[in-house]
């Protein structure tokens, strides 16, 4: 997977608008949306909340998690607990970079709250290498992912399947006596 | 009160604080807690300068320039004043300094400190020190004498001593105060104060004591019978002849010594203690600092001062004894009474100080409201004094000279009257603020340093766009309406003086409504015990004017205000307390009020509120913006609206039958309005009408069978009454299947007793009708705006292909009656003329005169919710087409004119996949026919149902010649008014499809299929797109 299919995903996420048109209820596949009332807040996927808002039909009220104060309260915690804390949301940092980049206006305080993601972001995946490298220098043989969101599994996966594949053979080829990984070779 | 208490604002941190004015009485000077000394340009100054002059302040003095503070690290520092620049050390303690005062002409300062010295400095030579050795507890305060001989000071110790600077030695010695061993711990600061004259003021618990100078004797006692706790800190006016004093609890006294009396009385607004006092060198201002950091003024106290003496310099001297006093008490009351209503002047007691018995059983008789021989007016005059000192806080800017002559009245007070205040705006003091917020738009108003300018927002962009204007005439009331006749926008604004009136009267801007309700709202009379009594006026205007609620009282929730007072978007009047209560007016009930909702209940703490920006009643909605913690939303961040449903205050709603007895009722409350509109000659949503009271039945059919169950059966007895006759048949066969005969005998008596209430009512209507045939001019009146009109033809397009004869007809009707204003502009059309402005020119030269019918009939439709009749479902066909018809729309439209005559459609219910389009579906051929030809058909076979009409008619219509067909040439679509909308809908759905397509296929292929003109018309589709499921 890679990211931008994450990103596909996190669309799918609800966010608050605040239309100004006036359109019905439409049915879609994925469910109904509407009916939009200008200067009432209503539900609408992300994908096209930003779109309605490149067309400036909408304004987006931003979730309720993506306040500096909150966030602050969730960086400290994240930094301060060994384990993983639960994200925010399970597209935090998706929704985030979607949100800033194209609705940054609606959003009060967006250059702090962009600080403060990345400050999670970066806190979590820091933590993430650690406990890979504590995963493979005690040669643990599973490890749990609680509370890790989608993309921070992306962003490890290929390189850690990887290279626990390359040390896998590399292992199997040092012990000649064992037969475990032999046939993988060739 | 002549003397005008400012409202406390915020000067230091908590903990001891000082104030003083400097000479010209221009700055405002504040020491506190932080450390900082504050230099104030008036009590309004929002950027004081400041100073630090350490980690804490204990005390400052302030003269010639030289600003002299007491701090923590136990010195006493001078800095120059305005610039506040370090000018060196006064002296140190070995401990730090309590309090520092200087002398009149400024040369010297004397200053106390807790190592139990005093000091005292000149100032220009710091070396030049007194040291004033004797107490025996840290040092409260150090005055020193005018002239410069003495100084006086207090101690912890207990004792005030007067000493002679010169010899450095104590003159005299009281033991008045209680013994504590610190400045912190004592009970009070016992701050003295010398007169310009010559007496030491010494506080002395609740009393003041008046030395004289030189002979030291206690000259007199200021007192004050209201006072109950210690007095803190007293004051000098710079005049020498008031004294003002501020105690524990928050009391500020002013005394005018010459006559002993209390001339103003005034409470700290949060009742802290106040420990800093000072005069403004006028003497017309009273500062004031208390123990929170808190900074107060009292203003305007020498109009008080100056009318009191002149009502006081009559009298002789009261300095004599108090046994003097006691004699002549009756008279002077009695005068001071007099002159005190002569000059409207009611402020304070003007009441002997000196304590005298007789003088307090006056007090105290009031109280008890007992008639008393004394004549009234001392009575009501004492008693008023008493209670405007007492309920300081609620009542006494407000409270009114009463009349004289009035019983005692000891009841509850009123209350104040609420200001005028317009609905949906915040108030007008705030720099940034909501000068309106209503269902159409917002209007920000701003009113800072750099801007004053109104932002004017439709929520609806499609109404105007958004303005910025300048404000320089400081309007302060707007008002946003989408009803002028030119289709965009109306803004009335008023200035201040607009609001100086006692109430708010308010265009109502309901757009249903449109000849327009106004009402009027009267704010006058006062309630009792924080009731107010509010009176409210509903008056139409239009043809026939009349007042629909004359002048009635407003219900309120105890100890609440109104917050909000306008119409529903259906034009039902509604309001809101500050209790969070929204009531409704009732038609229905003989013009009550019932309450709808509570906001109040939602809230999540109790300093939460919702305020109310629009009701809606169909949907039902309440519009508010959520507030945490205050009652007004802030501008920024932009507050969100958050939606509430109605909820009736009804008991056991946690039941289900309290739960649908409540739907029921808040069904049948809100169906109200739908009576009143079509009673007031405007259309009605007819299908929300239905399908309400299709609700009402089932709710009544499932409360019918709850209570069946429950073997209820005289509630089934009465839910059948209320039941329409349809859904009682449907009750009685219930009844009867679940074997409960006698129910079902009595359930048919209900029937058939209705049957005939129907009846007689439907002859009763006749006649009616007969009489008053004037609904009409209303009705020519209603002028349709160019807006709405678009609204309308987007429905027009919207309809469904066939339409029922007799709603037909009534638009036809309307299209005559109807004037669109572009037309009515140019002079003379007959009303069979009246064409409508749009996309009419082939109609009118193929089929003219009458032939304005099916496109005025469809422009002058209703505004929401065309009145269809259930027709034989046509299915949208809503797959492939659906999809390639929005990709290329125009050009498919086209190719669909030219081909559709010489093809009509086989029948009409089961469209042909061509012209299903959503978004512009012409006529055809056939429907036009049908159209022209319905009511032929129907008088020729009126048995005939809808559907077996279109039958007949498609019959008919086979047999035409080819030729004859053509003519019926289906119109153009009609320019497809408000693009914008149309097109995001189509645009939304191929969003939508995207997504959904790349979830299931490979990117790659769908960009392909994207590119080649998102499945283009003679492309393939996606074959799976045939497995979608359509969700009509």
């Amino acid at each position: 997977m890679d990211p931008s299919e994450v990103e596909f995903l996190a669309e799918k996420e609800t966010v608050k608008i605040i239309p100004n048109f006036s359109l019905d209820k439409i049915y879609l596949i994925g469910g109904d949306l509407g009916p939009f009332n200008p200067g009432l807040p209503v539900d609408v996927p992300v994908w096209l909340a930003l779109n309605l808002k490149q067309r400036q039909k909408c304004r987006i009220v931003p979730p309720a998690w993506m306040d500096v104060e909150k966030l602050e309260e969730m960086r400290e915690l994240e930094r301060k607990e060994n384990a993983f804390t639960p994200a925010p949301s399970p597209y935090y940092m998706e929704l985030t970079k979607l949100l800033l980049n194209y609705a940054s206006d609606n959003i009060p305080k967006a250059d702090e709250i962009r600080t403060l993601v990345k400050d999670l972001w970066d806190t979590r995946i820091a933590k993430l290498r650690l406990s890979a490298d504590k995963f493979i220098s005690q040669l643990e043989a599973h490890a749990k992912l609680d509370n890790l969101t989608l993309m921070e599994i992306n962003t490890i996966r290929a390189f850690l399947l990887d290279s626990l594949n390359c040390m896998y053979k590399l292992r199997s080829n040092l012990l000649p006596g064992s037969s475990k990984g032999q046939f993988t070779d060739y | 009160m002549p003397c005008e208490r400012k409202p406390m604002r915020y000067g230091h941190s908590e903990g001891h604080t000082e104030v003083c004015f400097d000479d010209s009485g221009r700055f405002l000077v504040t020491c506190g807690n932080d450390g900082d000394v504050r230099i104030w340009e008036g009590l309004d100054d929002d950027d004081p300068k400041f100073i630090t002059v350490g980690e804490k302040a204990y005390s400052l003095a302030l003269k010639n320039g030289k600003l002299v503070t007491a701090s923590s690290n136990n010195t006493v520092q001078i800095h120059t004043f305005p610039d506040g620049d370090p000018d060196g050390i006064l002296t140190r303690f070995t401990t730090n300094a309590t309090h520092v005062a200087f002398n009149s002409s400024g040369s010297r300062v004397a200053a106390g400190s807790s190592d139990f010295m005093v000091k005292v400095v000149e100032v220009s030579d710091s070396s030049q020190q007194k040291t004033l050795r004797g107490h025996e507890a840290p040092v409260l305060s150090v005055t020193l004498d005018p002239k410069d001989d003495f100084l006086a000071s207090a101690s912890c110790d207990g004792s005030v001593a007067v000493w002679n600077i010169e010899e450095q030695s104590q003159l005299i010695r009281w033991p008045l105060l209680q013994k504590t061993n610190d400045v912190s711990n004592a009970k009070s600061l016992c701050r003295l104060a010398w007169q310009p004259a010559g007496a030491l003021a010494v506080p002395v618990e609740t009393k003041v004591h008046l030395y004289a100078r030189g002979s030291w004797d206690l000259a007199s006692t200021l007192s004050d019978d209201l006072q109950t706790q210690l007095i803190n800190v007293v004051a000098w006016s710079p005049c020498g002849r008031f004294l003002a004093a501020g105690g524990v609890g928050g009391s500020l006294t002013v005394w005018d010594v010459t006559s002993e009396l209390c001339v103003e009385r005034q409470k700290h607004e949060k009742g802290f203690t106040v420990c800093g006092l000072a005069w403004s060198p006028s003497g017309s201002q009273l500062a004031y600092t208390d123990t929170e950091g808190c900074l107060g003024l009292l203003d305007g106290l020498g109009s008080s001062s100056s009318t009191s003496s002149s009502s006081t310099s009559t009298k002789p001297a009261r300095k004599a004894a108090e046994d003097y006093d006691d004699l002549f008490d009756d008279d002077d009351d009695g005068r001071l009474m007099d002159e005190g209503l002569s000059d409207g002047n009611n402020s304070p007691v003007k009441k002997p100080v000196a304590g005298d018995d007789e003088d307090d059983d006056d007090c105290l008789m009031p109280a008890t409201g007992r008639p008393r021989n004394r004549g009234a007016v001392l009575d009501d005059e004492l008693s008023l004094g008493e209670r405007g000192s007492l309920f300081c806080s609620a009542v006494t800017p407000a409270a009114p000279p009463p009349g004289p002559l009035r019983p005692v009245y000891e009841g509850p007070l009123p209350t104040p009257p609420q200001k005028a205040f317009q609905p949906g705006s915040t108030p007008a003091h705030l720099t940034h603020r909501f000068m309106m917020w209503n269902s159409v738009g917002i209007v920000r108003g701003y009113n800072d340093d750099q801007d004053n300018a109104v932002d004017v927002e439709f929520h609806d962009t499609a109404v105007h766009h958004a303005m910025h204007l300048t404000n320089s005439l400081g309007h302060t009331m707007a008002d946003l309406s989408q009803e002028a006749v030119t289709g965009s926008y109306l803004m009335v604004l008023r200035t201040r003086a607009a609001i100086q009136e006692a109430g708010s009267v308010h265009q109502g801007g309901a757009k249903v409504l449109q000849v327009g309700h106004e009402r009027s709202l009267t704010i006058n009379t006062p309630g009792f015990d924080g009731d107010q009594a509010l009176g409210v006026q509903l008056l139409r205007l239009g043809p026939r004017k009349r007042q629909l609620i004359r002048g009635e009282a407003l219900p309120l929730s105890h100890r609440s205000h109104l917050t909000w007072l306008g119409f529903t978007a259906e034009g039902t009047p509604c309001y809101a307390d500050s209790e969070g209560a929204v009531r409704m007016l009732n038609r229905s009930l003989g013009n009550t009020w019932t309450p709808v909702c509570n906001t109040g209940e939602t809230c999540k703490s109790r300093s939460d509120h919702y305020w109310v920006v629009g009701v809606h009643e169909n949907p039902q909605q309440l519009r508010c913006i959520p507030c945490k913690g205050s009652r007004y939303p802030p501008t920024l961040p932009r507050p969100a609206v958050a939606i509430l449903p109605f909820k009736l205050p009804m008991c056991q709603t946690s039941t289900e039958k309290g739960l649908m007895e409540e739907q029921f009722l808040r069904s049948v409350l809100f169906e109200n309005h739908f009576g009143f509109l079509s009673a007031s000659g405007y259309e009605v949503d007819e299908e929300a009408q239905t399908r309400s009271q299709k609700e009402q039945q089932e709710l009544l059919m499932k409360m019918f069978a709850l209570s069946c169950k429950l073997e209820r059966e005289f509630r089934c007895v009465e839910l059948a009454e209320l039941m329409t006759h349809n859904a009682v048949t449907l009750a009685i066969r219930y009844a009867s299947r679940s074997r409960r005969m006698g129910l079902a005998q009595r359930l048919s008596e209900v029937a058939l007793e209705k049957a005939n209430r129907l009846q007689q009512q439907q002859e009763e209507e006749e006649e009616e009708s007969e009489e008053e045939p004037d609904n009409r001019p209303e009705q020519v009146e209603q002028v349709p705006e160019p807006g709405e009109e678009e609204e309308e033809e987007e429905q027009a397009e919207e309809m469904e292909q066939d339409e029922e004869p007799e709603t037909r007809k009534r638009q036809f009707h309307r299209g005559l009656v109807f004037v669109p204003p572009q037309v009515s502009s140019s002079a003379s059309f007959s009303p069979s003329a009246a064409a409508p402005p749009r996309g009419t020119n082939i109609l009118d030269n193929m089929a003219s005169g009458r032939k304005a019918s099916p496109l005025a009939g469809s422009a002058g439709k209703a505004n929401k919710g065309p009145v269809l009749k259930p027709l034989p479902p046509r299915p949208r066909s809503k797959t492939q087409s659906t999809l390639l018809q929005m990709t290329s729309s125009k050009k498919k439209t086209q190719g669909i004119t030219q081909k559709q005559p010489e093809a009509p459609p086989p029948a009409p219910p089961p469209a042909p996949p061509a012209d299903s389009g959503e978004n512009e579906r012409p006529k055809t051929g056939f429907q036009l026919w049908l159209e022209e030809n319905r009511k032929s058909i129907c008088a020729d076979h009126p048995e005939l149902e809808e559907t077996e009409v279109i039958k007949e008619a498609m019959g008919r219509f086979r047999t035409l010649s080819a030729e004859e067909r053509l003519v019926r040439a289906p119109l153009p679509p009609p320019p497809p008014p408000r693009a914008p909308e149309r097109s995001l809908k189509g645009l939304m759905r191929r969003l939508h499809l995207l997504k959904v397509f790349q979830l299931i296929r490979p990117t790659e292929q769908i960009s392909r299929w994207v590119n080649k003109g998102g499945g283009g018309c003679n492309d393939a589709p996606p074959p799976f797109i045939h497995t979608i499921p359509n969700r009509h």
